[in-house]
């Protein structure tokens, strides 16, 4: 890379670290204008940004920091106090140093894209109002810690060529200290380009100041970066976070081999020694996953940063008077979460404080204190972080909220009649609706609350919302810490799985058939006291429907928010941890899914996604009733109808069989091995009532043909036969662990092999005989 | 010495560039298959990889041609069946189907075809743009190759990719 350009990211990268830091600082400031160590820091700010710009050149922020560093200069001798006035200014000028460096940025200028002129004029103001300025002195009387503000004060053009040397020199001394801290590894290197750059470059720093890089003491100025960090580009953690993935699926599917060995070999002695490996693998899987999770996490701090400097605009805005108490901003989460999360709670808070906090009067009057306060908390719960954001004002009035509904015909009368109070409380998140009477500045045009939604359930969030009348309201977002690896609850429906967020399933019932009820052509199930609405997956999704339901069906209740609805399936399968993985370009956007894993024993599972689902609910029609009319098609009405499937590798044992089954007079289909059979029976042109089969076999064996038969849901009830000259018990057991029905020794006789079959497809010998 | 090693270099490398120069300017090496009873191909450099059929999972709410997903290594790719994106009647599996992976830029998917034929070098020359009433809606005949005996259709792999639902 380019010196300039390493140089110029460094200084971008350190100077939105200050800004973060300089707003929060600001803010405390006016509430203690007289705190000395702030007033230091925040000088140091502008000063060091200053510095900076003037050595690379960028003449409109270089013009910007400077006149702020005199106005705070001014204010740290103590020859200006701080007003809000003043405050509002120096805040104004922050912005703009905000927009120059996103420009710079962008661009690699700063020229042409944001006029300083009237700011720098107000700045100049202020310093001038109070007394004629003594051109600013370099050394303040105050304990310094920094060694920076020392050498430069005068204005760049005023040095002459020696200074200007310094001062780059100086400069570069402290860059580089706070490299050579930030970047160990990179440190030999860095010095050799240091060192064959001045022959290239006029404005860059002779070799020197390396030499001073090492004799100095790393200044004390920023204790926070003493901590041992390194900079990794966010896209090695992003692959590093894939490879865990891998592993997660690889780790899945040693489960999935070891329960499967277990049940084969079950008592043998190196059982104990795989099972010791496969759960240290395990461990250190989950231990490696939470590893790299924690490197991608970043303190919620980061968002909630902004925030003071928000409130206390908004307060002087509204003329209110709110206070912002920020808890937890420790708490750690994903980085992509920490990206998308502060948006809405950029809404959230403004609503609260343009919607929930009252006037002072109207506080007073109330007997409250005149300045209302907005907490923001987060702390961790279980997976998932909670951000909380309460406030003490006049509350959600769920009465008003629901006429409001009606009168901009979001809902019908008899929905609002039905709602609850916290449904009612959700209503605020419905696009296009406004509690505000008129529209000001900072909310009320009735879009925000609906993004704020939108994007918590983006990120597989939950809202919920907590209120009452003239006490004030609690928002409170639950998110999951990470997006890559969630845990989820799989479920089977007909042949076919799916993977459901855990994070929206609220519980899960086991019900029958004829508890569910029919309510205006919908199903519905009545839980407790509740009615739930109910919708089929396989309705969903269209799934082919192979065989009916069962005795028992599940409901797995997903809920979104204050809306739920109960899914039928038809067995659920467990939990699991699953790593998301897109389904590509060609089948992005697939309505209802959400994304794709792969299990343990390799096949893809489908994701849901809960809120599409929701909205697919309302529009589909249950077919149910129409699989009984498709079962009755299938009725037998003599021998030929009976499809039996002989298999075995032998041709003369195959005649065998077919001449003993002869006299019944049924179908028979020969397959030469497993997957041969396999694949006649998955094909589905024919439905086999019956298999024989043969345990040696090329290919596929009967065990392995029998077990895999018995996966599909369509064929557990398919009487299975195994025909064998393999005798001993262990081999019956086998048989009937992989889900052989009937077990024939080789050799038998005719009638006894007719018999079984006969009486397993339940075929009535003596009359089909004469 | 060290004229003669040069020498000699320099006539390798004079006999390896000039063959190859003239193949590579209008060579084409095609990978010709059977979907139904048409025989078609597409250029070797846009197919990733040919595999015997593996487990799919049906993919609800897509067009029947795309019969789902499939792992390959741990991605997830669709499955399109190309006798039905033909509008044929769909494939029945046996011994000679494959799944042809075919990869353009970014986008990956696997096609279901009925049997390999043979692995070809036409000469760019012998391709002819698609007749008209062939390029309707759906461009993905590339072109039209003419060998000794027979006609094959080259497949557009840009648009086979694309998707179109």
């Amino acid at each position: 890379m380019d010196e300039f350009q390493e140089i110029l990211e460094d200084f971008l990268v350190e100077a939105f670290e200050m800004i973060e830091q300089l707003d929060n600082d600001l803010i405390e400031l006016e509430n203690s204008p007289d705190d000395l160590d702030l007033l230091n820091r925040i000088f140091r700010v502008a000063h060091t940004i200053k510095g900076s710009s003037s050595f690379l050149n960028f003449d409109v922020l270089t013009h910007l920091t400077h006149h702020m560093e005199d106005v705070l200069n001014k204010a740290r001798r103590g020859e200006l106090s701080i007003t809000p006035e003043i405050m509002d200014v120096v805040l104004e000028s922050t912005d703009k140093m905000k927009a120059l460096l996103d420009h710079i940025k962008e661009t690699g200028s700063d020229e042409g894209a944001i006029d300083v002129g009237p700011t720098v004029k107000r700045l100049e103001a202020i310093f001038s109002g109070e007394k004629a300025s003594e051109e600013s002195r370099p050394q303040a009387a105050e304990p310094e810690p920094a060694p920076e503000p020392e050498a430069e004060e005068k204005e760049l053009s005023e040095m002459s060529e020696e200074e200007v040397e310094a001062e780059i020199e100086r400069l570069l001394a402290q860059r580089q200290e706070e490299d050579r801290r930030r970047r160990e590894a990179k440190k030999a290197q860095q010095e050799k380009e240091a060192v064959l750059m001045p022959a290239k470059e006029e404005k860059s720093p002779a070799s020197k100041p390396q030499k001073k890089v090492e004799s100095k003491p790393a200044p004390k100025e920023r204790k926070t970066t003493v901590e041992q960090t390194i900079r990794v580009d966010v896209k090695r953690l992003d692959d590093l976070m894939n490879l865990i993935g891998e592993l997660v699926l690889g780790k899945n599917r040693l489960l999935k081999i070891y329960d499967d060995v277990e049940e084969r070999y079950e008592g043998e002695q190196f059982l104990e020694e795989l099972n010791q490996v496969v759960s240290s693998v395990s461990l250190v899987t989950t231990d490696l996953q939470i590893a790299v999770m924690k490197t991608r996490m970043l303190p919620i701090g980061k968002v909630f940063n902004k925030f003071p400097r928000m409130v206390r605009d908004l307060s002087r805005e509204l003329h209110k008077e709110i206070e912002l108490i920020i808890s937890g901003e420790e708490t750690e989460l994903d980085k992509s979460i920490v990206e998308e999360i502060g948006d809405p709670l950029v809404h959230i808070i403004r609503n609260s404080c343009d919607h929930g906090i009252e006037l002072p009067e109207e506080r007073v009057a109330k007997g409250k204190p005149a300045k209302g306060t907005v907490q923001l908390k987060a702390y961790n719960e279980g997976n998932h972080i909670i951000i909380e954001i309460v406030d003490d004002g006049k509350g959600l009035d769920a009465d008003m909220l629901k006429m409001k509904a009606v009168e901009k015909g979001l809902i019908s009368e008899k929905e609002a009649d039905q709602m609850s109070d916290k449904e009612a409380y959700m209503l605020i998140f419905k696009p296009g609706f406004s509690t505000a009477a008129q529209v000001t500045n900072v909310s009320g045009r009735g879009v925000g609350m609906d993004v704020v939604r939108s994007n918590i359930e983006k990120l597989n969030g939950i809202i919920e919302i907590d209120s009452e009348v003239g006490k004030g309201t609690t928002l409170k977002l639950k998110i999951p810490l990470t997006l890559a690896i969630i845990q989820s609850l799989l479920v089977s429906v007909q042949e076919e799985y799916y993977a459901i967020p855990l994070a929206s399933v609220l519980e899960t019932v086991r019900i029958t058939p004829d508890e569910i009820q029919s309510v205006e052509g919908r199903s519905v199930l009545r839980l407790r006291d509740e009615v739930l609405s109910l919708v089929h997956l396989a309705d969903l999704f269209d799934v082919e429907r192979v065989f009916s339901m069962g005795e028992h069906a599940y409901v797995v209740i997903i809920g979104i928010a204050e809306t739920k609805i109960g899914l039928i399936v038809d067995s659920l399968i467990g939990q699991e941890e699953v790593v998301i993985k897109s389904l590509g370009e060609y089948l992005k956007g697939i309505e209802g899914i959400a994304g794709a894993t792969i299990r343990g024993d390799g096949r893809v599972t489908l994701i849901v996604d809960v809120g599409a689902l929701m909205d697919m609910a309302k529009s589909v029609k249950s077919s149910m009733q129409n699989l009984e009319d498709n079962l009755q098609k299938g009725e037998k009405s003599s021998p030929e109808d009976y499809n039996i499937l002989v298999v075995d590798d032998s041709k003369t044992d195959r005649s065998i069989m077919k001449r003993a089954l002869e006299p019944l007079g049924v179908t028979i289909t020969e397959a030469t091995n497993g997957v041969e059979a396999l694949n006649l029976m998955k094909d589905g042109s024919k439905s086999f009532d019956a298999a024989l089969i043969d345990i040696e076999m090329p290919r596929m064996d009967g065990y392995t043909l029998a077990a895999e038969i018995r996966k599909f849901n369509k064929f557990k009830m398919v009487p299975l036969i195994a025909v064998t000259s393999r005798t001993s018990r262990s081999d019956r057991m086998r048989g009937v662990e992989v889900g052989m029905t009937e077990y024939i020794t080789k050799p038998y006789t005719p009638e006894y092999l007719m018999n079984v079959v006969a009486r397993n497809i339940n075929l009535n010998v003596l009359e089909h005989m004469s | 010495m060290s004229n003669r090693i040069e020498q000699v270099l320099k006539k390798q490398q004079e006999q390896q560039k000039a063959p190859s120069e003239s193949e590579i300017e209008n060579v084409i090496q095609l990978v010709g298959f059977m979907v139904g009873e048409e025989e078609f191909a597409v250029p070797i450099l846009g197919i990733q990889e040919i595999i015997k059929p593996i487990e799919y999972t049906r993919t609800p709410k897509t067009p029947p041609y795309v019969l789902g997903v499939f792992n390959l290594r741990g991605s997830v790719l669709p499955l399109i069946d190309l006798r039905m994106k033909f509008g044929l009647s769909r494939s029945k599996e046996n011994e000679d189907t494959r799944y042809m992976v075919i990869k353009h830029n970014d986008e990956v998917a696997g096609f279901v075809i009925d049997r390999l034929t043979q692995a070809t070098r036409i000469k760019e020359s012998a391709i002819d743009p698609a007749p008209e009433t062939l390029n309707d809606d759906q461009n993905f005949i590339y072109g039209v190759g003419k060998q000794k005996d027979k006609l094959i259709s080259i497949l557009n792999v840009e648009a086979l990719l694309k998707r179109d639902f």
